[in-house]
């Protein structure tokens, strides 16, 4: 897991994951969008999600509930479907990555979704065993690295990614 | 600054050695001293015993890489905001 081009794949993961669930737990008293009177927009990125999340019938939540601006939830969409789709990490990993992010933030409805979305991929009860494993353990590790407030001394491990920015001059 | 003082290797006892050897394994580096975290974990074997083999079940090979699963365990401290 060298090179610096996966961990920005996995913080987007990271971040348009919460955001999601933000939505999804957060904005509620919005109410979602009633699809079959919505306009012909919304109901065309209603399709493609549900496509690319495997002809499910649920639309997430959240985006049910950001449609009420079709134009910006089409632009968080494309996002999201940027950063979960197959690219150096692959899709079955960054649902991996978006479960851990679910768990470890309590957002039981992204949890749920991430789960499913992870066993759908492939994913069997010994796998989300040990992403739940890994997950717990370092939330663990992580409380009481704060507690004694350690000072990080890994950092020497990991070599310096040289290499410039997507279509960037060498240095 | 850390609210204890972290001792260096020589102040534990020979058990914690073993333990620390392991470390320099799973890390595959050599560190001038244990990793902090290392030498918490082996203040207290009874503890830092079991929680450290929950860590490598969860952390072996499996439907995921070791890789794979670092990169969770960093996710996951990055989300709960630990700078260590």
């Amino acid at each position: 897991m060298t090179g610096d081009a996966i961990w920005y794949e996995a913080a987007q993961v990271v971040g348009i994951t919460n955001a999601l669930n933000v939505a999804a737990d957060g904005l509620g008293a919005l109410g979602p969008v009633d699809e079959p009177g919505a306009p012909a927009e919304t109901r065309a990125l209603f399709a493609e999600i549900r496509a690319f999340y495997g002809g499910s019938a649920d639309v997430p939540q959240g985006f049910r509930f950001i449609a009420h601006d079709p134009a910006y939830a089409a632009e968080v969409w494309a996002a999201a479907r940027h950063a979960y789709a197959d690219n150096r990490l692959t899709r079955r990993f960054k649902e991996a990555l978006a479960f851990a992010v679910s768990v470890t933030t309590r957002s039981a409805s992204g949890a749920a979704f991430h789960l499913a979305e992870m066993r759908r991929l492939g994913v069997g009860q010994p796998g989300v065993m040990e992403i739940a494993g890994v997950t717990q353990m370092f939330s663990s590790y992580t409380k009481m690295a704060d507690t004694l407030q350690l000072e990080p001394d890994m950092g020497s491990i990991a070599p310096v990614d040289p290499t410039p920015a997507p279509g960037g001059p060498a240095q | 600054m850390p609210t204890v003082r972290l001792r260096s290797a020589a102040e534990y006892p020979a058990a914690a050695q073993k333990l620390f050897e392991l470390s320099r394994a799973w890390f595959n580096h050599d560190f001038a001293e244990p990793p902090a975290m290392s030498r918490v974990m082996a203040w207290d074997p009874e503890f830092g015993g079991p929680h450290g083999r929950a860590m490598k079940r969860a952390m072996g090979p499996g439907e995921f890489t070791r890789g794979e699963k670092e990169m969770v365990a960093a996710v996951v401290s990055g989300v709960n905001a630990c700078e260590y």
